[in-house]
């Protein structure tokens, strides 16, 4: 196989996942069941996982195999069933209340997707070759979605959620654009993605336990 | 083999600040540990930048860290090497010092934490004076200002010195906020954060941004300097200070804003316009001037020599603002004595500013207070200490054959040529600034015969200054040090003029030293067409021999039995130390002569209890009025707060609104960024 069509088909592969993925994200803003919404996240972070293998295989980079393995282990088991433990744990009322009704939160979602894909132009080289142009957008609007998706929600659990979402926008946009950094960056952004998602579940713990309830706008009283 | 030394200093302070920490729970193994690094790491940076001084090309040492956005270089180029030789002079002196000085706190204070940034001070101030870009000589800044910061609030127990520790932070902060925008200006102008790239850089950028540059540095700079009206921090955060803290405060801390703007104005400008040296010299002017005028109202020691402080910063900025003007009006030998003037003064100010808080700390430390009222007769008690204040004193005065004579005399004879050099009406500057000097340099003179007199004449005014003992010997060391410091470069005058050749050709492109000394190194001369000509040396010969004139005489007569009788009463027998001369009756004269700046205010207030006649107790309460904290900071202070209850409004408390203003803050920033 000729190596211009290997990547060609590689493009093709990893715009239908970004696609999927960024379909994911907004589901997440639409949604209103929390364990619902902890496994789009999880599926989310399973397509992203392939995409990191696809782009792993495309470009022979075995390291971002690694990334590609650790967001499995991380994002697509650890994580969801840490956070689904926490919600039957703490007997969490499980309907989300968002600030915005969903309507409107989804036309701001398809406004966002358009300022990453407004943005992500401004990188693009055509004389570049390479997988990153959709995906580049992808990543910038997934950031922009999940940022959205934070500030709409009340309770801390899933804020953390979105703020996860986030983070995949971020892995996305490093894999795309660099075809993996090295390892040992990637190493430390899973240990730190799961460190935070320990200590925010410690901290919705404690939030609950000081004020009655994970509504973040109680913290208003912390104001001087 | 400068970097090796250089490096090795630094290792040594390093070592002696985590050592110092690590044995806080033995203060006496701290104490030694502490000043014998700080001493040991001096003596190496004193090799190191003598040594850089006269080696022709700069030696440029890499530090072995990595940063992606910096390199961490230091440069000994002969200016960084001159302000190093300064710090590590004193720095030696106020070690030795601080070995008897830090006794008395051991087991009561936590000498391990003190250790720990005396020694991280002296190392920051090394890298300041050395660092050769920009973001490094921040990094090392702000390092010292913070060890400062903790030095300062050391005995945070008193709620006067957390005030003073916090003002001392505020306005260092605001300080270095000016700096870094002025060193981004340069940065973007230059594409690189080098020093070596700003080199001549700020005149070939557009008048008005060469000009917001120059002030942004003049007010960064000066705000650590102690211009007014940036100097309130001063009289506030070197009193309550140590002593020996105090002295580096005062001696080399202030000087890290010379430094900076030595360097900016004589390395990053090429050819300023006038007005920029006008400003300075008239900033210079009005420091001196009102420096000196509010030491001579106050009392408290440290906060008088912290007074002085200003004044002299003053005097070295008038050496600036002059050298700057004579280089726009293209007058380079002149501008090089000018600067030549600032630098030796700074030099100077180093040694006798540092040892006069040396003094004070040893006579604060043995009456326990600072107020000069309640001291005196300390001459008899401390006989070793008295005489080291007094050649401070005497070298601050501005009196021959001591140093501080000499440098004020070349600025004088600066200022004095700067008449004929132009046409325009600015040269009417030069004579104003000169007599302003001259009135400072006689206040001064006055000021220090009120603080060597009070505290060290006559008789004891308290029962604390009647047991003070004399100063542990390190003290006393530490002192005479500086002492000879204070004689060698007011003797050694014509010598010493050497050392600034190299400065003053990087600089300027002049070697002035050849036309300043004169009949074979005896004598000083400006090398002007009417300036005059001294030789201290020679000054110190006629006094010896007026002296041995007198003393001969009284020395033969000495065989004879001296007669001592009591003081004539008036006939009202019982005089006592409470009918001495006050310091408050000593400046009396000059409180009613500058009332207009003073607002004194007094209050009598007599208790009576059985005729208006004899009145039983009587209270005196006079106070004079600190202009610029009432009538510059006071509505400045007022207008923030209002301010910040203002900003209040945003700060909603809720996380949702926080991350709304990032998100919103984001979008439009990639928009612009995607315009642009």
């Amino acid at each position: 196989m000729k190596p211009f069509l290997d990547m060609q088909l590689g493009d093709r592969i990893v715009t239908l996942m970004a696609a999927l993925v960024l379909v994911l994200q907004i589901a997440m803003v639409t949604q209103r069941w929390i364990v619902v919404h902890i496994r789009i996240f999880a599926a989310q972070s399973l397509f992203l996982a392939m995409i990191a293998a696809t782009i792993a295989w495309f470009n022979h980079a075995p390291h971002i195999y690694a990334a590609a393995a650790l967001t499995v282990v991380v994002k697509v088991i650890l994580v969801p069933i840490l956070f689904e433990r926490l919600v039957v744990r703490m007997k969490i009322h499980e309907e989300i209340e968002p600030i915005v009704n969903v309507p409107i939160s989804v036309v701001i979602s398809g406004g966002l997707t358009l300022v990453g894909y407004v943005v992500a132009e401004s990188f693009y080289r055509p004389e570049m070759p390479g997988l990153g142009h959709n995906a580049l957008a992808v990543a910038i609007s997934l950031f922009l979605i999940g940022f959205f998706n934070m500030i709409n929600r009340r309770k801390a659990l899933t804020q953390v959620l979105a703020l996860l979402s986030l983070e995949n926008g971020l892995f996305l946009a490093a894999i795309s654009l660099t075809y993996g950094m090295p390892l040992i960056v990637e190493l430390g952004i899973f240990f730190d993605v799961l460190v935070a998602a320990m200590v925010l579940g410690i901290l919705v713990y404690r939030i609950r336990e000081t004020f009655e309830s994970m509504d973040v706008s109680r913290l208003r009283r912390l104001r001087g | 083999m400068i970097a090796e030394l250089f490096l090795s200093g630094i290792v040594v302070w390093l070592a002696g600040a985590m050592a110092s920490l690590a044995l806080w729970r033995q203060p006496a193994a701290a104490r030694r540990v502490t000043c014998g690094a700080a001493l040991a790491g001096s003596l190496l940076d004193l090799a190191a930048s003598a040594a850089a001084i006269f080696s022709g090309s700069p030696a440029v040492i890499g530090l072995p860290f990595g940063n992606p956005v910096f390199t961490w270089a230091v440069r000994l180029d002969p200016l960084s090497a001159y302000f190093n030789v300064t710090l590590a002079v004193l720095a030696a002196a106020v070690s030795l010092y601080s070995f008897g000085y830090l006794r008395e706190m051991e087991g009561r204070r936590n000498l391990g934490a003190f250790g720990f940034f005396f020694n991280l001070l002296l190392l920051s101030l090394a890298l300041v004076f050395t660092a050769s870009n920009a973001f490094f000589f921040l990094v090392a800044w702000e390092v010292m200002a913070l060890s400062s910061f903790f030095l300062i609030s050391f005995e945070h127990e008193k709620e006067k010195t957390r005030n003073a520790g916090v003002l001392f932070l505020i306005m260092s902060h605001a300080g270095s906020g000016l700096m870094l925008i002025a060193f981004l200006v340069l940065a973007s102008a230059s594409g690189s954060l080098d020093f070596s790239s700003f080199h001549l850089l700020a005149s070939r950028m557009p008048a008005l941004q060469q000009g917001v540059v120059f002030l942004l540095f003049l007010f960064g700079f000066g705000v650590k300097a102690g211009l007014v009206p940036l100097h309130i921090w001063l009289p506030e955060a070197h009193p309550v200070a140590p002593s020996n803290v105090s002295a580096l405060m005062s001696g080399i801390v202030i000087k890290t804003g010379i430094y900076g703007m030595a360097r900016v104005f004589f390395d990053f400008y090429g050819a300023p316009p006038v007005w920029m040296g006008t400003v300075v010299l008239a900033i210079g002017v009005a420091s001196a001037l009102l420096g000196v005028l509010y030491a001579l109202m106050e009392h408290d020691l440290k906060r008088l020599l912290a007074w002085h402080s200003i004044e002299n910063i003053g005097i070295i900025l008038m050496g600036f603002g002059a050298a700057l003007m004579f280089r726009a009006l293209g007058h380079g030998n002149l501008a090089a004595l000018a600067l030549i003037a600032a630098l030796y003064h700074t030099f100077n100010h180093a040694m006798f500013k540092g040892l006069l808080f040396l003094g004070a700390g040893s006579v604060v430390q043995a009456t326990h207070t600072r107020n000069m009222e309640k001291m005196g007769g300390l001459i008899r008690r401390m006989p070793v200490t008295a005489l080291c204040f007094l050649v401070g004193a005497v070298a601050i005065s501005g009196l021959p054959p001591l140093n501080g004579f000499v440098s004020e005399w070349l600025t004088y004879q600066a200022l004095l040529a700067g008449f004929g050099t132009t046409q325009s009406l600015t040269r009417l500057m030069f004579p104003i600034a000169g007599s302003l000097l001259a009135l400072t340099a006689a206040l001064a003179a006055a000021c220090f015969v009120k603080a060597f007199a009070i505290p060290f004449l006559a008789l004891p005014r308290s029962a604390e200054a009647a047991e003070a003992r004399e100063a542990s010997f390190p003290m006393r060391a530490g002192m005479a040090v500086l002492a000879v410091g204070c004689v060698a470069l007011g003797l050694g005058a014509t010598w010493f003029v050497r050392v600034f050749d190299p400065i003053t050709q990087q600089a300027l492109g002049v070697r002035a030293s050849s036309a300043l000394v004169m009949a074979r190194g005896l004598a000083l001369s400006p090398g002007t067409a009417h300036g005059g000509t001294i030789s201290t040396a020679g000054i110190a010969l006629i006094f010896l021999l007026a002296g041995a004139a007198f003393a001969v005489p009284l020395a033969m007569r000495w065989s004879r039995r001296s007669v001592k009788g009591p003081v004539w009463d008036c006939g009202l027998p019982g005089l006592t130390a409470d009918n001495e001369y006050t310091a408050t009756a000593f400046s009396k004269p000059l409180r009613m002569i500058f009332s207009a700046l003073y607002r004194p205010r007094r209050e009598i207030q007599a208790e009576f209890e059985v005729s208006p006649h004899y009145p039983s107790a009587i209270r005196f309460e006079s106070e004079i009025e600190l202009t610029f904290e009432k009538r510059l900071y006071g509505p400045l202070r007022e207008r923030i707060m209002a301010m910040a209850n203002r900003m209040k409004g945003i700060q909603a408390g809720s996380i949702n609104v926080y991350l709304a203003y990032i998100f919103i803050t984001l979008i439009l920033l990639l928009l612009f960024g995607v315009r642009g």
